[in-house]
């Protein structure tokens, strides 16, 4: 069989567009009532199983038929981009070429604003850094920001974003106190940390790109050892780099092995005064070595030394149904009060414990409730000199502010928007997968 | 990918549509790195793995929000195992015949029974030297099955990683060195296959899923150049797809997993490059 290239003139007549036009319309209408139709029906169902006849070359050698590319482009509103097509046939094994199908996509899922994972107070400009990991950006706006409630979304001050940036799937965050340097941990498709200057702005090559293990998450830094610690969710670790390593530098130190209970890694904060590092985990637990080790732990908060590594056990554990963790993601410390300040995602809260908490204890102070604004709060800041706690919330590609001492229901001291009032967002983080529901013709996408 | 979920948008659903509901939280044991899911259109579940935890869970069609699965399959007599890059990300659903096909570490293939629940044997595990079936250097070969015309396809990657075999739209090498291994649906041990498509004309790879339409006896994977391509099962050797939507071309995108619509004869495109779905008018293989 061939492959077959008929090519179309490319003058079409009015009259003829017209009359097409008719015909394409009744096709849309019967294509939409045999849809309709069948929807009606229910869904797809097995009703017998037959071998299927010996069809030896079984492509099929009609071409596109017109009417079917016109749907397509009636649907993407497009009406010209049928008439673009080449008409197709299939291939045969021994034709060697495919047949290419080209017309465009009738539909298209995605999220058009920022989906915030993290954020960070740069103290030296005043400005509030927020990552969006949907659109692959940095935003900088200014820390006094208040988005009216009138207003579609805020204005960032400045945009670090665009292929140069080399940025993708950025969640961790860090803000050098000194230099403003702004180390962006970017996640899967690019397994590495790359580090911005202070006040950077528009599409630039980072100034330092250091290559990471996969699935990487958040970051933390030592300022007076000059360390810089990245958390791996799985296999779970914790790595310490030379706070300017680059490329491919090895870490100082790796935290990893089975009595050091990293389950799923997430979010990392250090009390350098104390010497402690604190580690939020999930609980998914395997060794990758080893068939059949699959487990499923609590989620927990590990209290570790600064400087542990290899297979060291926490010191303490805060865990158990009254911590009322669920999918923690950023912390945060205040190191001159000793509270933990957690982003509780899917328990839609911040809660705040000691830092010498241990075990199965409530927080001293949750944030929760519809007047706080939350709405999977992923990333978490303490501002201590303003004694303030920023949020970005992944839910509604917002930053919420609080102050320190917040508790309850308690209503934001300023709101960065960056989508109009009221928006819940697709919350796409590597959709790689679908599945079709053909009972509610509805789409499955896993993150 | 910075927090997981499953979230279910409506058919028609568009640019900035909101999902109809979300499963997500601890209670769901779900994890990243679910590149593989399934609708069990029978019994009206969804099946997926848990690759961070070698697991395997199945929740209620419409389950929603913080909702536990209603079975586990985990434990040491499930041999489930994953790699360090790609955890156990793979599977293939037959529910025609109510099973679950996974491929795992040291280019294994196992099978459950979709009833299966907590530590149990996989009723079939197709392994062993004269399969030629080949994962990834940190990952695992792709699956899918053909319940109708009884046949079970492994995708025999070879590349350096994420368990494809990188063609032109991936990242790595190993282009050339994909093959589809076609084996009867029930095969096991160390199984010959009944035919073999590989060879650079192939254009194999750059997508972690493989379906199927076995009323047409179509396999659909991915090709070279952000491609999804449809192999027939009579092919093997060097056979080059009968069909393709070189989707990368059309749209900038690069496809990760396909889903097929076949009532509104649609081909669904996930991207997890790009954060992006896609959905393809396709009668051509449906019709």
């Amino acid at each position: 069989m061939r492959v077959g290239k008929s090519k179309r003139g490319r003058g079409i007549l009015a009259v003829a567009v017209t009359g097409i036009g008719i015909l394409f319309l009744c096709a849309v209408e019967r294509q939409e009532s045999k849809i309709t139709s069948e929807s009606a029906l229910g869904s797809p169902r097995l009703v017998s199983i037959e071998e299927l006849p010996d069809l030896g070359d079984i492509c099929v050698s009609q071409p596109t038929t017109r009417s079917s590319s016109m749907i397509a482009a009636l649907q993407d509103n497009n009406l010209f981009s049928a008439f673009q097509e080449k008409r197709v046939y299939a291939s045969s094994q021994e034709g060697g070429q495919a047949g290419d199908v080209t017309r465009l996509p009738v539909r298209t899922i995605r999220d058009t604003y920022p989906i915030y994972s993290s954020v960070a107070v740069d103290p030296l400009r005043d400005e509030v850094v927020l990552q969006d990991t949907n659109l692959f950006g940095i935003k900088v706006f200014n820390r006094l920001e208040n988005t009216p409630a009138d207003a579609e979304a805020a204005k960032p001050k400045r945009v670090i974003q665009g292929p140069k940036t080399l940025n993708e799937y950025n969640n961790g965050l860090y803000i050098d106190p000194t230099t403003g340097n702004i180390h962006s941990v970017a996640m899967d498709t690019a397994d590495s940390m790359i580090v911005f200057p202070g006040g950077a702005n528009g599409d630039i090559a980072p100034i330092r790109k250091l290559n990471t293990p996969h699935r990487n998450f958040a970051t933390a830094a030592n300022e007076e050892k000059g360390e810089i610690y990245i958390t791996i969710q799985y296999p779970p670790k914790v790595m310490v780099y030379r706070k300017d390593a680059n490329g491919n530098d090895k870490p100082i130190r790796v935290l990893e092995g089975e009595h050091t209970k990293l389950y799923d890694t997430h979010g990392i904060v250090l009390d350098v005064k104390k010497n402690l590092m604190f580690v939020g985990t999930w609980g998914n637990a395997s060794d990758y070595k080893v068939a059949g080790t699959g487990k499923f732990y609590p989620p927990s908060i590990n209290v570790y030394p600064l400087d542990a590594s290899g297979d060291t056990p926490p010191l303490r554990v805060i865990q158990g149904s009254r911590t009322q963790l669920d999918w923690a993601g950023g912390m945060s410390l205040d190191p001159d009060n000793g509270n933990l300040y957690v982003a509780n995602d899917v328990g839609n809260s911040i809660l705040v414990f000691r830092e010498t908490d241990q075990g199965n204890v409530a927080p001293s102070r949750v944030i929760k409730g519809n007047k706080t604004g939350l709405s999977h709060p992923a990333g978490i800041s303490v501002d201590l000199k303003n004694k303030e706690v920023w949020v970005s919330n992944m839910g509604n590609s917002s930053a919420t502010c609080y102050s320190l001492t917040a508790n309850g229901n308690a209503a934001p001291s300023r709101t960065i928007r960056s989508a109009p009032l009221g928006r819940t967002s697709v919350k796409f983080g590597k959709p790689q997968a679908v599945a079709y529901d053909s009972k509610r013709e509805q789409y499955l996408v896993p993150n | 990918m910075n927090t997981p979920q499953i979230a279910v948008f409506a058919r028609l659903a568009k640019e900035n549509t909101v999902p109809v509901r979300a499963l997500e939280g601890q209670r769901t044991m779900i994890s990243r790195t679910m590149h593989s899911l399934a609708y069990d259109s029978v019994h009206d579940e969804i099946v997926v793995n848990s690759p961070l935890a070698q697991a395997i869970l199945m929740f209620r069609g419409d389950a929603n929000g913080e909702e536990p699965p209603l079975r586990v399959i985990q434990g040491p007599r499930t041999q489930i195992q994953g790699t360090d890059y790609d955890g156990n990300d793979k599977m293939a659903f037959d529910d025609v015949h109510g099973e679950i096909i996974i491929p795992v570490a040291g280019n294994k293939v196992l099978v459950f029974s979709r009833d299966a629940n907590g530590d149990v044997e996989p009723i079939r595990v197709l392994s062993g030297p004269d399969t030629q079936i080949r994962g990834s250097v940190r990952g695992h070969a792709l699956v899918g099955v053909d319940p109708i015309n009884n046949l079970l396809i492994v995708g025999s990657t070879g590349g350096q990683g994420g368990g494809r075999d990188e063609g032109e739209g991936g990242r790595g090498g190993g282009r050339g060195r994909g093959a589809l291994v076609i084996f009867d649906r029930t095969a096991n041990g160390n199984a010959k296959p009944k035919a073999v498509i590989q060879g650079p004309h192939t254009a194999l790879g750059g997508v972690a899923t493989i379906q199927t339409y076995p009323p047409k006896g179509w396999i659909i994977a991915g090709s070279a150049g952000g491609s999804i391509g449809a192999w027939s099962i009579h092919d093997s050797g060097d056979a080059p797809p009968r069909w393709r939507i070189p989707v990368q071309q059309i749209t900038g995108v690069a496809p990760s997993g396909v889903a097929l619509d076949p009532v509104h004869k649609e081909l669904i495109i996930a991207s997890g490059g790009r954060n992006v779905l896609l959905t393809f008018y396709w009668p051509e293989i449906f019709d």
